[in-house]
C-alpha cells in the first residue's frame, strides 16, 4: 500500500515504484498475457532508453512526466485480486481478534464461567512461562 | 435448513400457480378483507387482493426463492452467519408477498418499506467498507421512494380511502389526484433504479451473489415495475411520455456502460438496468401486459444467469473480474452451458424465453407512431444488450484462462448446479409456456420486411460489434484507451454516481453552511435567543428600580406632570 511520505524517497525509488505502477497500468488495459508482456516490453525499453541520464534535471524532469502519463491513463477499473486492497473481497470476513472477548462485560463473562475460568488460568499460564524464558519486564521510565 | 425452506416455497410456488391459472380462466378475483380492530366504528382493515397477476407474480418470485435458497445451502458454505442469510432471504421474500397481494397503499408501503429495508441488510451482509457504501447508497436512494410513498398516502387521505384500487379509472381525470400517480411513479423509479436513481443497482452488487440473484434481479426492482402495473390505468398522457423518456435513457445508458464494465456482476446489474428501463418504456407506451410478460420472463433468465456468475466467482475464489476469467467451458461446462443459455435468452435468441417477450415489445413498438428517437433508441440498446453478452462470452467462456496458474477450478457444486438445473428449463420454456396463457388472442402484427427484420439484424450486428470489440492482437491499438475520456464518462454511467451523490451533497451542504453561520448562528441568535435575554434583562433591572419607590422618581414624575400642566394651560 501506499506509504506516507515521511522520509526522503530516493530518485531510484521513484523510477521503481514507477515502472511498478506501469506495468500494473499497463496489466489493466491488455487483458490477455501474450498482449500484455508484448506492451510490458515495450515499456520496459523506454525505461532502458533513459537510464544513463546523469543530469538530475532531465531525469526528475522525465519522472514527472512518467507520473503524469501513468495518472492521466489510468484505468477507471483497475484489475485487482479478490483479496487484495481495493479488490472486491477485501476484508469481507471480518474474524474479530482474540483480546475482544476480555473486554465482555461480566455478566456476559458469567454466562461462560467455565470457558472464563480456564482462559484466566492460560493466560496466568501464558505469563508465567514469558517471564521464565524472558525475565521480568523492565519498569518503565515515564 | 435450506432444504426445508426451498421445499415449502417451492410447494407455496406450485400452489400459487396453478390458482393463478384457475384464476385466469375463469376470470376471477378474490379480495379478502380483515378487520385488524376498530374503534368508534372506525375499522382497520387488511385488505389482500388475489388475481392472475398477483398469483403468478408470487408463485415466479416464490419459485425463484426456493432455488436461490437451494443454491446459497452450497455457496454460502462455511459462512458465518448463515442463519441470518437465510431468515433474511425470508423476510425478503414476506415483504414481496405483502406488496404483490396489498390492493392498500399503506400496506404496500409495508412491504415496501421491509423491502428496502432487509435489502440494506442483504447488501451490508459482508462487512467491508464496499458493502457499506453500496448499502447507504441503496438504502438513501430507495429512502427518496419511501417518501414520495409516504406522500401519495397522505394526499390520498383526501379521498376517503387508502385503497388505490378503486380510485384508479377516475384518477386521471381529477388534476389534483393525479398527483398521487406522479409520486407512486417517482416511487416506483427509484425502486426500479431508472435514470436519477440508477447508481444504487449497480452499487448493491456488494451483496452475496444468491441475493444479486433473487433480488437485485428478478424481484426487488422489478417492485416498481409491478407497482405501476398496478397503476397503470391511472397514468396521465404527460406521466406516460415523461416514464417513455426515462425508460428509453436508462436502457440506452445501461446497455453502454454494461460494454465497458469488467466487473462480472455489475455487467449483469447493467444489463438488468438495461431491461428495467424497457420494461418502464413499454409499460409507459401502455401495454402494460406486454411490461409483466416482459418482468416474469426476465426475472426467470437473470436469476440464472446471476447464479451462473456466482458458481464461476465461488470457484475462483470471490474473483469477479472477467480479465482474470476465460476458457471456462473446459472447467465449468455445465455451468458455461447454462451461462450462455440464459445470456442468449437475455439477447432474444428464437424460442429461448426472452425471444418472446421482446420480440413482442420491438414489435409493438414498432406498429405505433412514435418518433424517431424513441425507435432509435429502442433498437440501439436491443443491439447493445447483444453487444455486452457477446463481450461476457468472450472473457468468461472462450480464449485463455488468465487467472493464477494453480487452480482447482472444476464444477463439481452439485448442489448450486440442482438450484440452477430448476431454472434452465423454465429458462428455455418459459417464455412459450407464458405467452400461450397470458394472451389468449394473439397481438396482431403488420409490419414492412425491414422493420420485421431490424430486430434481427440490430441482434446481428450488436453480437459482431462485441465480438470485434473484444478481440484484439498484439498490435491492434486500443480503443477504449485511445477514446479514454468518453470511456471513463460511458462506464460511469454518464457520470452519474458523482453527479447524485457528490452533486447532490456538495450545495445544499454549501447551502446549509451558510444558513447556519447568517442564520443560525447569526440573525437568529442576535436578535433571538442573545438579544432577548439581554433586553429582558435590561428591562428587569428597570422595573427592579421603580420599585424601589425612590423619591427621585416621585419628584420627576412630579415635574413632568408640572410640564404637561404648563404646556396644556
Amino acid at each position: 500500500m501506499a506509504s506516507l511520505p515521511t522520509g526522503l524517497v530516493s530518485h531510484t525509488r521513484r523510477v521503481q515504484s514507477l515502472y511498478k505502477k506501469a506495468l500494473r497500468c499497463l496489466e489493466s488495459w491488455y487483458d490477455r498475457r501474450e498482449v500484455y508482456r508484448y506492451h510490458a516490453v515495450l515499456m520496459r525499453k523506454r525505461f532502458d532508453e533513459n537510464k544513463d541520464i546523469r543530469d538530475m534535471r532531465v531525469a526528475k524532469d522525465l519522472i514527472a512526466q512518467g507520473e503524469e502519463e501513468v495518472f492521466q491513463k489510468n484505468h477507471w477499473h483497475p484489475r485487482k485480486f479478490p483479496e487484495s486492497p481495493g479488490g472486491v473481497a477485501y476484508e469481507r470476513v471480518v474474524i474479530p481478534p482474540d483480546w475482544m472477548v476480555d473486554h465482555w462485560h461480566p455478566l456476559e463473562k458469567a454466562q461462560y464461567p467455565t470457558y472464563f475460568a480456564k482462559r484466566e488460568e492460560l493466560k496466568k499460564k501464558f505469563v508465567d512461562e514469558w517471564t521464565k524464558k524472558y525475565g521480568k519486564p523492565s519498569p518503565i521510565a515515564h | 435448513m435450506c432444504f426445508i425452506y426451498f421445499v415449502v416455497m417451492c410447494f407455496f410456488s406450485i400452489v400459487s400457480f396453478f390458482m393463478s391459472l384457475n384464476f385466469m380462466i375463469l376470470d376471477y378475483e378474490l379480495m379478502l378483507e380483515f378487520e385488524v380492530m376498530s374503534i368508534n366504528s372506525c375499522g382497520i382493515l387488511m385488505t389482500f387482493l388475489f388475481d392472475w397477476i398477483s398469483l403468478l407474480f408470487m408463485s415466479f418470485v416464490l419459485f425463484i426463492s426456493s432455488m436461490v435458497i437451494l443454491y446459497s445451502d452450497e455457496y454460502m458454505l462455511g459462512d458465518m452467519f448463515l442463519n441470518r442469510f437465510i431468515v433474511l432471504v425470508c423476510l425478503f421474500v414476506l415483504s414481496m408477498m405483502l406488496l404483490i397481494v396489498s390492493p392498500n397503499l399503506i400496506s404496500i408501503l409495508l412491504g415496501w418499506d421491509g423491502l428496502g429495508l432487509v435489502s440494506y441488510c442483504l447488501v451490508v451482509y459482508y462487512q467491508n467498507i464496499k458493502s457499506y457504501n453500496a448499502g447507504m447508497i441503496t438504502a438513501l436512494s430507495n429512502r427518496v421512494g419511501d417518501v414520495a410513498l409516504l406522500m401519495s398516502i397522505a394526499w390520498m387521505v383526501n379521498y376517503g380511502g387508502f385503497n388505490y384500487i378503486y380510485y384508479v379509472d377516475v384518477s386521471k381525470m381529477d388534476y389534483e389526484m393525479g398527483l398521487i400517480s406522479w409520486l407512486v411513479v417517482l416511487a416506483a423509479m427509484t425502486k426500479s433504479a431508472q435514470i436519477p436513481f440508477s447508481s444504487w443497482l449497480p452499487a448493491a452488487m456488494a451483496a452475496p451473489t444468491p441475493v444479486s440473484s433473487l433480488v437485485h434481479s428478478s424481484t426487488l426492482v422489478t417492485a416498481g415495475v409491478y407497482l405501476l402495473i398496478r397503476f397503470n390505468f391511472a397514468l396521465s398522457d404527460n406521466l406516460m411520455w415523461f416514464l417513455l423518456f426515462v425508460g428509453s435513457l436508462t436502457m440506452f445508458m445501461a446497455g453502454l456502460g454494461a460494454n465497458y464494465e469488467f466487473d462480472l456482476k455489475k455487467i449483469i446489474a447493467l444489463s438488468t438496468l438495461s431491461q428495467l428501463g424497457l420494461m418502464m418504456s413499454i409499460l409507459a407506451l401502455g401495454e402494460y401486459k406486454l411490461a409483466y410478460f416482459h418482468l416474469l420472463t426476465h426475472a426467470l433468465f437473470k436469476a440464472l444467469l446471476f447464479m451462473c456468475a456466482g458458481c464461476v466467482i465461488h470457484n475462483l475464489n470471490n474473483c469477479q473480474d472477467i480479465r482474470f476469467m476465460g476458457g471456462l467451458v473446459m472447467q465449468l461446462p455445465l455451468t458455461c452451458t447454462y451461462f450462455i443459455v440464459s445470456n442468449l435468452s437475455l439477447c432474444g435468441l428464437p424460442f429461448l424465453a426472452g425471444f418472446y417477450s421482446k420480440d413482442l415489445i420491438l414489435e409493438v413498438l414498432s406498429m405505433n407512431y412514435l418518433n424517431l428517437y424513441i425507435y432509435l433508441v429502442f433498437f440501439l440498446s436491443t443491439g447493445l444488450t447483444v453487444c455486452y453478452t457477446f463481450r461476457l462470452i468472450y472473457y468468461v467462456v472462450v480464449g485463455d484462462f488468465n487467472y493464477l496458474s494453480i487452480n482447482m477450478v472444476k464444477d463439481s457444486s452439485f448442489i448450486m448446479l440442482k438450484g440452477m438445473m430448476g431454472l434452465i428449463f423454465f429458462v428455455i420454456m418459459g417464455g412459450s409456456m407464458l405467452v400461450w396463457l397470458m394472451f389468449s388472442t394473439p397481438y396482431f402484427i403488420c409490419l414492412p420486411f425491414m422493420m420485421k427484420i431490424m430486430a434481427l439484424i440490430v441482434s446481428l450486428l450488436g453480437g459482431w460489434v462485441g465480438y470485434e470489440l473484444s478481440q484484439f492482437s498484439l498490435t491492434s491499438s486500443l480503443s477504449s484507451l485511445n477514446w479514454l475520456e468518453s470511456s471513463v464518462f460511458f462506464s460511469s454511467m454518464w457520470n452519474m454516481p458523482f453527479i447524485f451523490t457528490f452533486g447532490m451533497n456538495y450545495y445544499p451542504l454549501i447551502l446549509g453552511k451558510k444558513i447556519y453561520m447568517m442564520i443560525d448562528q447569526g440573525w437568529s441568535e442576535h436578535l433571538g435567543s442573545q438579544n432577548i435575554y439581554f433586553n429582558m434583562k435590561n428591562s428587569s433591572k428597570f422595573f427592579q428600580i421603580m420599585y424601589n419607590n425612590n423619591l427621585k422618581i416621585f419628584l420627576l414624575l412630579t415635574f413632568l406632570w408640572v410640564i404637561f400642566m404648563f404646556l396644556y394651560i
